[in-house]
């Protein structure tokens, strides 16, 4: 069937919608990029809503201990007797939402989705290198889904060890009642999700580096492209430890090997055979992966914003080339770091501080790329979309969570801060929802090109302040918690009279919580309402310049109906003084025009004499620097 | 460049958003719902019951929420009619994001007053947690400088240059010197924290220090345990092979492992039988199932229905013959384990008699202390927030961690100026159901002679018999006057 063979030549030649389609092989078993992107999408939104819901739960539990919800116990059965959660349950909700949350939304959610839509769209593809392996990829993300959420309802429910999932506790049936049938699921659904992911990563990388369009060198892709790219590399070369740990903890499990286990009595078992393994190598193990995926995470929304914040500010990313720099450095010092997640562990504080160098380094391309988001607004005209707002408070976040990641990176703060409310402020924000606030800038920015209809712009706009607002009423003051001591994952506070104080804060940053999960329904209501029922769409709505606005509307197998356009320079040029528009698609030719932002526009450049206000602001930036460091 | 209508909101504000609003107020609902207590539901319908305060919250919210959808209603009505933007979304971002910024400074101000005295900060009780507090000063002056400035510049961005029709953006793409400004600061920045990180953390973790006495700190699902070397100063061996109910922390105390060594024994002998004889239990099983299934029992005694039925069928399956097999192997193995142990006169030497196990740490102002971490189970973390110590406690790994407290617990109290003030030692690693309720009470006494009182409270391990000769011990004790323990496990 000609759906599968999708070579540029091939589709050159015909006319598309002869095809004819069944609903299977169009919707369910679609093998077009577009079709699959949608599908990561709304399995991405239905997870997402999953996890939101649990973290609803959990905060209840944290603001009103003491109460009974007989609303809890219709939904919950036994595992809130009377009302009241179960302790167990309330780790099973830890853990199921962590994974859901970092897994299932950001990086499947996230990744799966705008990697899918923006590649091929973006480098001038006609789809991925593999659509076969990419339906794939959907449809074992799918069953994993499936797997996890199944293992939420088995009756000694689902695994509840934090979604680190750490042996001992993840290792043995009987050391918590989360660690029996539910554990196995969980490593089930893991070990599917792996594969989806390195099937997707693969095929990511493969269209990057072999299907970029005439003219689309490395140096002129968007930073979108950029950030897939070095995501998807990250993805595949750190996602098979993980299944080597996910491996070994089957093992450890169900076979009698000690990979993990040693010198341990279990209440109501007695002593246990194993004798000689390591728990800390699980931890090293799952690390290698886990600090690689906190950017697998984070680095696709980093590149959505890029794509955003120039197109709104109307005005070219500042330092294309400083991105990207920064991005390659961040990409390669994530496997280098990932000790210091276990700095208290008991490993060799030698180790500890080598890994404390490496971390801190990271903060160096983390502040290049805030520095350049701010230059790039700095005298922008800036239309507030609400992709646009949404990418702001990315930015926003980025900068309150990075900032603490230099307490957390100390070994020595560490000592203290580990473990606390202050780490979950951190990773929430600056992981948690930045990567959330740059899928739903990604979605209100490219809804119109994968449904052909726009979002409602006021929704969207009461959508992000209320979800702004309340991200910060939710997280910050646990920044506050952390630095008084309150450790974090404990289902109640009540029996531990210290830290009473903190129940107004708590019940606080639940009513945030309710609040800003209710908004998201504002959410959910204006994306299914539009999907059918939204404004039809204009060809270019953004006045955007990458290749994916110059493709039809209406989807088609091959995405452009004749030849696929050429590519005559960088991304983001916007608001050129000697063009009457504020934008210049890369695919407009233009005989005289070599110039651009990407990387090869610097050499041909016509110099520029600088302005006055980058002059002041060159000279303020000195004079401060003089000041500081005392040279005269 | 695109106009924002809201038209297209009029079609369904009136009529569809006014439905979701409910929807919203649906988590609120369930909370008033918490106020009534659902095991004794009220006898009288009395409208004294309902939570007034909170419906009216809801209805309050509610309200709001229809007048604001109202007010866009109208709003997109009159751009209709009159063909004029009645909202421009891009001056009221500028200013809602000058008002969030205002807020958000407000917000964090009311914080540290209502809060500030709480965060620890300044107030370690340990020699070392001062050099921690003042990394924490070094590193919060820098980057709060850097928050404020970015923030601030951020939302002061989005108010200066929002979109205005004609109006340009510089065009202004690249600026080495800038670049390496500011690639070139943050890493002179990050060296010095990172050069004083290292430092602070090298002198608090590198070496065990040797004066200092050790207390062994043992966890388990879901407490703590301390031990105290007696009166001999030496800490007996333990091994995990030795724990039982009667010895928690599996100390090499003869009787005891004799006993646990004789009821394993026991325990093998039954399941040798039980294993034997599995065939005659599995006929019965099921004559016992077969019977019970007759009538109407399995509906009016689902539990023992459900119990008959697994125990029937694993025996069916061989599950149940299966996990009998696997307990017998690893009882075997302990027994050999704890025998060939047995033989080892190093391993038995009592060194552990006298050693006192407690439920509460005591500790001497100003005298350095080592901590050394055992688990029984899973990992635990030992957290004592107080004093700025961390470290995890690792099952089959030695851990540690040292410090100096050098503050009293009644110094304590009277610097917080509350009676009540304990130091604790939490469980800060996930480790089960209860791990939210796993801590241990320290004191910090000022004195030798108040610890010596309060050690002398504790019981030995095993109780010393009538004439035991003191010549040995105190011989010992003249030897090192600082303890020197071996809290080694044996393999």
């Amino acid at each position: 069937m000609s759906t599968t063979a999708l070579r540029s030549d091939h589709h050159l030649n015909h006319d598309h919608h002869d095809h004819k389609e069944s609903f299977i092989s169009k919707y369910v078993f679609s093998m077009d990029h577009k079709m699959i992107s949608k599908q990561f999408l709304i399995t991405g939104i239905v997870m997402g809503i999953i996890g939101l819901v649990m973290s609803l739960l959990m905060r209840m539990q944290l603001a009103w201990p003491d109460e009974k919800f007989g609303i809890l116990e219709m939904l919950l059965g036994k595992w809130a007797q009377d009302g009241k959660l179960d302790p167990n349950f309330y780790m099973g909700l830890v853990t199921i939402h962590g994974t859901i949350m970092v897994f299932y939304v950001l990086t499947a959610g996230l990744s799966g989705t705008f990697s899918n839509l923006l590649i091929p769209l973006q480098v001038g593809a006609r789809d991925m290198a593999s659509p076969f392996l990419n339906m794939l990829s959907y449809w074992f993300f799918f069953m994993s889904s499936v797997v996890l959420l199944i293992s939420v309802g088995v009756e000694t429910g689902p695994a509840s060890s934090g979604w680190t999932v750490y042996p001992p506790l993840s290792a043995m049936e009987k050391a918590m009642p989360g660690s029996g049938l539910g554990m196995t699921l969980w490593l089930v659904a893991i070990i599917l999700f792996i594969v989806s992911a390195l099937l997707g990563g693969i095929n990511y990388i493969s269209t990057v580096l072999n299907m970029r369009t005439k003219g689309m060198n490395m140096n002129r892709m968007p930073l979108t492209i950029w950030a897939f790219f070095l995501t998807a590399v990250l993805g595949v070369l750190s996602f098979p430890v993980l299944l080597g740990a996910a491996l070994f903890l089957v093992f450890d499990r169900s076979f009698g090997t000690s990979f993990y286990l040693s010198d341990i009595y279990l209440e109501g078992v007695g002593a246990m055979e194993n004798i000689g393994g390591s728990p800390v190598l699980y931890q090293h193990l799952f690390w290698f992966l886990g600090h690689p995926e906190v950017y697998i995470i984070l680095m696709p929304a980093l590149g959505i914003t890029s794509e955003v914040i120039s197109t709104n500010a109307r005005k070219p990313i500042f330092g294309y080339t400083a991105m990207v720099i920064s991005l390659l450095a961040i990409a390669s010092l994530s496997f280098i770091v990932w000790g210091h997640h276990m700095f208290i562990t008991g490993m060799n504080p030698f180790l500890g501080s080598v890994f404390m160098i490496l971390t801190l380094i990271i903060a160096v391309p983390s502040a290049v790329k805030v520095f350049n988001y701010l230059t790039t607004l700095w005298k922008g005209n800036l239309r507030f979309t609400p992709a646009m707002l949404f990418s702001i408070g990315l930015v926003s976040f980025f900068i309150s969570g990075g900032l603490t990641g230099i307490y957390l990176g100390n070994a020595a703060l560490d000592i203290q801060l580990h473990d606390s409310y202050f780490v979950v402020a951190h990773f929430h924000l600056v992981m948690g929802s930045s990567a959330i606030f740059g899928m739903l800038a990604g979605i209100y920015h490219w809804f119109p090109r994968m449904y052909g209809r726009m979002l409602n712009n006021t929704l969207g706009q009461f959508h992000f302040w209320i979800t702004f607002i309340t991200a910060y009423l939710m997280f910050f003051p646990m920044h506050f918690m952390g630095l008084a001591g309150v450790p974090r994952r404990y289902y109640m506070f009540t029996l531990l009279k210290e830290f009473d104080v903190w129940m107004d804060v708590n019940k606080m940053m639940t009513i945030a919580a309710i609040v800003g999960g209710a908004a998201q329904l504002l959410f959910l209501w204006n994306f299914f309402y539009s999907i059918f029922r939204g404004k039809k769409a204009e060809q270019n709505p953004w006045q955007s310049n990458t290749l994916e606005w110059s493709a039809p509307v209406k989807h088609i197998h091959g995405n452009w109906p004749g030849a696929i356009p050429e590519v005559y320079r960088g991304p983001y040029e916007y608001s050129r003084p000697d063009r009457e528009d504020d934008y210049f698609p890369q695919y407009v030719p233009d005989e005289s025009d070599s110039v651009g932002t990407g990387g090869d526009g610097y050499g041909s450049a016509p110099k520029r004499k600088s302005t006055k206000e980058e002059l002041v602001a060159e000279n303020v930036m000195f004079a401060a620097i003089k000041r500081v460091f005392g040279w005269s | 460049m695109k106009k924002y209508h809201l038209s297209d909101i009029a079609a369904f504000a009136t009529k569809k958003v006014y439905s979701s609003m409910f929807l919203l107020a649906l988590p609120l609902l369930a909370i008033a719902q918490s106020t009534t207590d659902v095991v004794e539901p009220p006898k009288e319908f009395s409208l004294a019951n309902w939570n007034w305060e909170f419906i009216s919250y809801c209805v309050l919210s509610l309200l709001l929420l229809l007048i604001v959808a109202r007010a866009f209603d109208i709003g997109s009505l009159t751009e209709k009619i009159t063909g004029k933007k009645v909202v421009n979304w891009n001056s009221t971002n500028r200013w809602v994001a000058i008002i969030f910024l205002v807020a958000s400074v407000a917000g964090i101000c009311y914080e540290m007053i209502y809060h500030g005295k709480y965060l620890m900060i300044g107030d370690s009780y340990s020699e070392h947690g001062e050099t921690i507090d003042s990394m924490f000063n070094w590193t919060f002056g820098i980057t709060f400088v850097v928050f404020a400035v970015t923030e601030g510049l951020l939302f002061y961005f989005m108010f200066k240059y929002r979109y205005r029709d004609g109006q340009k953006a510089l065009y202004y793409f690249h600026n080495n010197k800038l670049e390496l400004i500011w690639t070139v600061v943050p890493a002179i920045v990050l060296t010095f924290l990172v050069l004083r990180g290292f430092n602070t953390w090298s002198k608090i973790t590198s070496e065990k220090p040797k004066d200092a006495q050790e207390i062994e700190v043992f966890a388990y699902q879901f407490g703590w345990k301390a031990r105290y070397a007696g009166a001999d100063n030496q800490y007996g061996q333990s091994h995990f092979t030795f724990i039982s109910g009667k010895n928690p922390l599996g100390l090499a105390v003869q009787e005891h492992v004799d006993s646990l060594l004789s009821d394993l024994k026991k325990d093998t002998a039954i399941l040798n039988l039980q294993i034997a004889t599995a065939d005659d239990s599995a006929k019965a099983w099921k004559a016992a199932f077969v019977n019970f299934n007759n009538g109407s029992n399995a509906t009016a005694y689902p539990a023992v229905f459900k119990e008959l039925k697994t125990k029937m069928e694993d025996a069916e399956s061989g599950s149940y013959v299966r996990q009998l097999k696997k307990d017998l192997r690893r009882k075997n193995t302990t027994i050999t384990r704890i025998t060939t142990y047995r033989k080892d006169d190093k391993v038995f030497n009592n060194a552990g008699n006298d050693d006192k196990i407690t439920t509460e740490i005591v500790l001497v102002k100003g005298k350095s202390y080592t901590f050394n971490f055992r688990a029984r189970d899973v990992i635990h973390s030992a957290w004592f927030p107080d004093f700025r110590g961390q470290m995890n406690v690792v099952p089959g790994m030695a851990t540690w961690f040292s410090f100096v407290p050098n503050k009293t617990t009644e110094e304590a109290r009277s610097e917080k100026n509350n009676k009540d003030f304990e130091f604790y030692l939490y469980c800060n690693k996930i480790c089960g159901g209860a791990h939210y309720n796993m801590k241990i009470k320290i004191t910090v006494v000022g004195s030798e002679a108040e610890y010596n009182t309060w050690l002398a409270t504790q019981v030995p391990f095993v109780a010393p018999p009538a004439a035991s000769a003191p010549a040995e011990g105190d011989s010992n004790a003249k030897d090192s006057a600082v303890v020197k323990p071996i809290v080694v496990s044996i393999r």
